[in-house]
């Protein structure tokens, strides 16, 4: 049998309590308990990137985590970014660049840079590159999100630093 | 038609907000506090009888509601239909679920609906199947072989198909040649690795006796079709709705044996069931694509002059001949953008314990473009002369077109060697030719490889699919629906899954309505209330759809010009549709906005005599021939000789696809064809174990999918030459990026490593491969070195 | 693909750990950062009864120096040892090891102790503590222990903790002043390593080298400390007759084996490839002062 526990999690600013199995991975909680669907599921094998979070501020790979894990923790999901207001600068910037096409895996790259701008790094082509290997995506080729990530972190960054 | 002010223009996509938003809605999003949910029992083994099956711990665990036996499924259904057979191929019975054998690793056995999908897969796990393994074969040229393990009795040594096609007199000039080169070339068995897998939601109605299916498919009315056939229901029965859909690349477009046993698990519960494929799964449920091996030769003239190819090749099909079928584009683009009218091809399908075949972004036209250009390289190096010197010479030249290649395809337009030049010149050819030596001196390898191809977008016709045994016809449709605001609703059955479709659909839509694109709706997806639609996939849904749009769109914009002529008292043969109005064309301040227009329309309180209220068209489409899109890659490697790595520091592609709808999506299409022809052509392969018959590498943590940092920056340019035959002048755009990748780098690679004589002839080339060849080139004796 | 069912524990110190791995008679396993572990959960490879997450123990996420050595608690992430000032100047091959695995999101959840227990043949983090000779302290019913890390890694995802030991700290030699480097080489970005090659050494009098130490990841069972190469190094400038000897001592040592990634002869050609790479790494950085 499968334990069960009560746990809480702030996601996105709000606060939820529920109860959960212990073996219940955190992006089906995400999706499932709480409806958030915009965190996907690509590969449940830690690989692909597309169920990637922001938790406390750090992106992770919502399908190795259990839910119980996230017991007092603070989660950004892509919800979070701009909610129901005007894109968020990141958003903006992919719709800009066109980097995306079926749009599948863009949460996870979307939350990808966002942490990138968190850290304070403006990066450009391979070192970019490199800090995007956790999320694949099947349809760009990556050349446009590379061009809209960089943008991104040259202006929030740049324009923090200047 | 009039100008058409949003063709041509890189409008942001209407897609992107509530994908930005995590606002889409894929298949595993729709809401499912009321669906079951399937989890669906695979054969462990490459070939295996079931001797007998207990279900019945299953059954009795809590939460389980159905059990679903290959028995069952055998009884209450029919095979699935090949929707583009081969010609003549056997028959393969491909039921939903294998009873009493199966014949590949994964092959659906037994499914299970349950609470939730945690459950579904603690059940099946109860469920005791007792197994007799058989003899298996999973590599195609062993497959044929007499006294291999068959998969049917009734296909005598699994050979599912077989076809020569001869034009000219191949044997003379092969006589006659200066040179020939032969290459036994391996093409990799990939797939194309959507981040979405599959996966279905069906709900049955008591009441209605219909059914509603909800599927991660690129062609909805197909799927609608095959599962109408399948669970023997009529069709309008069936509504097949495709959500937002995360990536296709020609592996999501016709029924999967899991869609008929969540269908037949709905009707049975009376309840929604939900299956979502997941990634082990996918690996053993979804076609794989490409494997083949060929046996090519080149023969060419003393002054460097291609006169004749003969190729003799086996495709492996996998298990079964797959629902939509292997790809069938290898024989007719096997010839190239060349003017070589001698040759002789030898197709073999073989039937192996894998999983099918099906299509894949480039559907057989990558295949052909490596063996060849690979082949043309060595060519070139035999006759001693360059290889993009020898391709200029035998490039067809624009006032050579149309010309019909050997196996019968019509190019139709374009400037062939002015696209070879433009990405010679933008990879910097010459200066890597000049700086070549030097560099080796410095025990540095520097090459350029280059691969020239023709594709073939869309299809020539229905009646040509017809008559080449084809499930469905080349057209497709569009409902257009203007509103009383003035606005316009687009009905079509394509759905979208990152080609645009919505927004290039508007822009076209709203350059003959006089609105802006984002006036238009895009109801897509949905086989109810939209016309019969093939779907997107062939690089032809602009093709077709372009066409559907402007005749459906001509006649609405007709009929605004009557009413607005009624209305303002002028003969519509005086008026236009500009931006926003209709208005006189010798006086433009004689006008009526669309708005007005089409509020009279729908009020229909003052119409033409003759004209009923409303504002709407159907139309469909069938182009009239397909049209030949085509370009040059150029790309620049150097070589760690000693490793075998390699860097690939270029990577150009100069490509023609007619009149650009819009350029930033264009773009975005040959970005992603060339990633997915990059990682066939240097990550990927689905190994299979002889021994065991297994799949070695089925997880994504062992399929080596590349990341942004495994890929270079790709460097485009365009040529723009308006295909003669199709609406607009559009050439498909979908999978030309995929076509010359693997060529490209393979002659890069050899060209680097040319003072040691490299020939690299199987895909995908790693480090490891590039070291082999080095090393069998410093085995070989130096007589055999070309 | 989803795991099937176990018993969540939480441990709120090693005892509790402890005493929850006794309770599951061995049938349990430790979450810490669980790259490894989840995966295998989510495709049933692993069905353990009972999974006890060590994340809320407190006391194991420091880095310190005490008496020539630099201690590592077992649950400091890959993130931490990227980052921390303390790790590139006391250890900088660990340091160097790091960027190789993964990628980003698994370096912020993925430990040192959670990749040592794991001990896949390929992973860097064991093979730094190889090369190193870090000394790592296990937890269990009957007290605590250090094992050298040699003794530690028995053989593919195998280890010397007992069922009921938990992994607290890892010690490494104090390595101030030493130079690191790490090549290798892999099927993709962050893809485990076919073949991975580190080395650290301290510099001596004139070009000579005081010692050098180097260890061989991705060709045999467990990462291997390359005892005899070493040795051949200690004193020498690095000089080319010193590298090919100890290359060939290398590819003595190993015993690769042919996987979906590379081949087994592929691996023995590529070892003396690297190792030479990763020694002429070592005497630029020496050079450079990038250590």
């Amino acid at each position: 049998m499968s334990s069960r526990h009560r746990i809480r999690v702030t996601v996105n600013g709000r606060a939820y309590e529920r109860d959960v199995q212990g073996r219940r991975l955190l992006v089906d909680f995400l999706r499932h308990d709480l409806g958030l669907y915009g965190t996907h599921v690509g590969c449940e094998q830690g690989v692909c990137g597309a169920c990637t979070v922001l938790l406390d501020g750090q992106v992770v790979k919502s399908c190795l985590m259990l839910a119980p894990q996230a017991d007092g923790r603070t989660l950004t999901t892509v919800e979070g970014l701009a909610g129901r207001g005007e894109l968020h600068p990141v958003q903006e910037a992919f719709r800009e660049a066109h980097g995306l096409q079926c749009g599948y895996c863009t949460p996870g790259f979307l939350l990808s840079a966002v942490a990138l701008a968190d850290r304070g790094v403006v990066l450009e082509g391979k070192s970019l590159r490199a800090e995007l290997a956790g999320n694949l995506c099947r349809c760009t080729g990556y050349q446009n999100i590379v061009e809209a990530v960089e943008r991104y972190l040259r202006q929030t960054v740049g324009s923090r630093r200047g | 038609m009039d100008k058409l002010p949003w063709v041509g223009v890189s409008v942001k996509r209407k897609e992107d907000e509530r994908l930005l938003r995590g606002a889409g809605r894929f298949l595993d999003d729709l809401d499912d506090t009321v669906a079951l949910h399937a989890a669906i029992g695979r054969c462990p083994y490459p070939h295996a009888r079931i001797r007998g099956i207990d279900p019945g711990g299953a059954l009795e665990m809590a939460g389980v509601e159905a059990v679903l036996l290959g028995r069952d499924v055998v009884a209450r259904t029919e095979p699935t239909n090949v929707l583009r057979p081969f010609p003549g191929a056997a028959t393969t019975a491909y039921y939903a679920m294998a009873h009493p054998v199966a014949r590949y690793e994964g092959e659906p056995v037994v499914a299970v609906a349950a609470r939730d999908r945690y459950e579904a897969e603690d059940a099946l796990e109860r469920i005791a199947i007792d197994w007799e393994p058989l003899p298996h074969v999973v590599d195609a040229e062993e497959a044929l072989r007499s006294g291999s393990p068959l998969l049917f009795d009734q296909v005598p040594s699994n050979l599912l198909a077989a076809s020569t096609v001869k034009a000219g007199d191949p044997d003379a000039a092969f006589r006659q040649a200066a040179a020939v080169v032969k290459g036994k070339l391996r093409i990799n068995r990939v797939t194309g690795l959507p981040i979405e897998t599959r996966g279905l939601l069906a709900r049955y109605s008591d009441q209605t006796r219909t059914l509603e299916v909800w599927s991660s498919t690129q062609t909805p009315h197909l799927v609608r079709a095959q599962l109408a056939h399948v669970l023997r229901m009529a069709e309008s029965d069936i509504r097949v709705i495709a959500p937002d859909v995360g990536g296709g690349f020609g592996i999501k477009m016709c029924v999967y044996p899991e869609d008929v046993v969540v269908c037949l698990l709905a009707i049975d519960i009376g309840r929604p069931v939900k299956w979502v494929e997941d990634r082990v799964e996918h690996f053993r449920g979804c076609t794989h694509a490409r494997e083949a091996v060929h046996e090519l030769e080149l023969a060419g003239s003393a002054d460097g002059t291609l006169t004749a190819l003969r190729d003799r090749y086996v495709i492996d099909a996998g298990a079964y001949n797959s629902p939509f079928g292997p790809p069938m584009l290898t024989n007719l683009m096997l010839p190239g953008p060349y003017r070589l009218r001698d040759g002789e091809i030898e197709r073999r399908v073989a039937l192996t314990n894998k999983v099918p075949v099906g299509p894949y972004r480039g559907y057989g036209q990558p295949e052909s473009n490596f063996v060849r250009e690979v082949l043309l390289d060595r060519l070139a190096r035999k006759l001693g002369q360059d290889p993009a010197d020898l391709r200029r010479k035998n490039l067809l030249r624009p006032d050579e077109l149309p010309f019909q290649n050997l196996t019968g395809a019509t190019y139709d337009s374009g400037d062939y060697v002015r696209c070879l030049d433009l990405a010679l010149s933008r990879v910097g050819y010459d200066e890597v030719r000049a700086g070549q030596a030097a560099w080796r001196r410095e025990h540095r390898y520097v090459g350029v490889g280059v691969s020239c191809y023709a594709e073939f977008t869309g299809y020539p016709s229905s009646a040509f699919l017809g008559r080449t045994g084809a499930g469905f016809g080349a057209y497709e449709s569009v409902t257009i629906r203007m509103d009383r605001a003035g606005r316009a609703a687009i009905y079509t059955g394509v759905s979208t899954f990152g080609q645009g479709m919505e927004t290039t659909f508007a822009q076209v839509c709203a350059s003959s309505l006089g609105l802006e694109p984002a006036d238009i709706t895009i109801y897509g997806g949905d086989s109810r209330g939209t016309p019969y639609s093939v779907g997107g996939f062939a690089s032809r849904t602009m093709i077709a759809g372009a066409g559907a749009i402007a005749t459906a769109t001509g006649e609405i914009r007709a009929k605004m010009l009557r009413l607005a002529g009624h209305l303002l008292g002028v003969a519509p043969e005086h008026l236009e549709v500009a931006a926003g109005v209709v208005r006189r064309t010798d006086d433009p301040s004689v006008q009526l906005s669309i708005r007005e227009v089409s509020e009279a329309a729908f009020l229909g309180h003052r119409l033409p005599p003759g004209d009923d209220p409303g504002l709407e068209a159907t139309a469909y489409h069938d182009p009239p021939a397909s049209a030949f899109g085509y370009g040059s890659v150029a790309a620049r490697v150097e070589v760690d000789p000693r490793s075998g790595a390699f860097d690939l520091q270029r990577y150009v592609l100069v490509h023609d696809c007619g009149t650009q709808v819009n350029p930033m999506i264009v773009e975005g299409q040959i970005h992603g064809g060339i990633a997915q022809g990059l990682a066939a052509a240097l990550f990927e392969e689905l190994q299979y174990d002889r021994d065991t018959g297994q799949l070695v590498n089925g997880t994504l943590v062992d399929y080596f999918a590349p990341s942004a940092a495994d890929l270079p920056r790709f460097e485009l340019d365009h040529l723009e030459t308006p295909a003669p035959a199709t609406s607009l002048g559009v050439k498909g755009v979908g999978e030309g990026g995929t076509i010359g990748a693997a060529a490209a780098v393979a002659n890069a690679i050899g060209d680097a490593l040319a003072p040691f004589g490299v020939e690299l002839d199987r895909l995908p080339i790693t480090a490891e491969s590039v070291w082999r060849a080095l090393e069998a080139a410093r085995s070989r004796p130096a007589a055999a070195v070309n | 693909m989803k795991p099937a069912p176990f018993e969540y524990v939480t441990a709120e110190t090693t005892e509790a750990a402890v005493a929850a791995l006794e309770r599951f008679e061995g049938n349990a396993r430790c979450l810490a950062g669980g790259q490894s572990l989840v995966p295998l959960l989510n495709m049933r490879l692993l069905r353990p009864a009972a999974v006890i997450d060590l994340n809320r123990l407190s006391g194991l996420d420091h880095v310190t120096v005490d008496d020539g050595r630099v201690r590592v608690g077992a649950l400091v992430r890959y993130s931490t040892l990227e980052t921390s000032a303390l790790v590139a100047e006391r250890i900088p091959l660990l340091a160097r090891a790091v960027p190789f695995v993964g990628d980003r999101q698994i370096r912020n959840r993925g430990t040192l102790g959670g990749a040592l227990c794991h001990a896949d043949p390929a992973g860097e983090m064991a093979l730094a503590a190889v090369t190193l000779g870090a000394s790592l302290r296990a937890v269990g019913p009957d007290g605590v222990r250090e094992v050298p890390a040699d003794d530690f890694f028995q053989g593919p995802y195998t280890t010397a903790l007992a069922p009921a030991e938990v992994l607290t700290e890892v010690a490494f030699l104090d390595g101030r002043g030493a130079v690191a480097a790490v090549a290798e080489h892999a099927r993709r970005h962050g893809d485990f390593a076919i073949v991975a090659i580190a080395a650290a050494g301290l510099p001596g009098p004139g070009d000579s080298w005081r010692w050098v130490r180097i260890g061989l990841g991705g060709v045999a069972p467990r990462p291997l400390y390359a005892a005899r190469a070493s040795a051949l190094l200690a004193g020498t400038r690095l000089e080319p007759k010193a590298v090919r000897a100890a290359a060939e001592a290398c590819l003595a040592d190993a015993d690769p084996a042919s996987d979906i990634r590379a081949s087994a002869e592929y691996r023995r050609h590529l070892i003396p490839v690297f190792v030479e790479r990763v020694l002429a790494e070592l005497r630029e950085r020496r050079r450079g002062g990038t250590r």
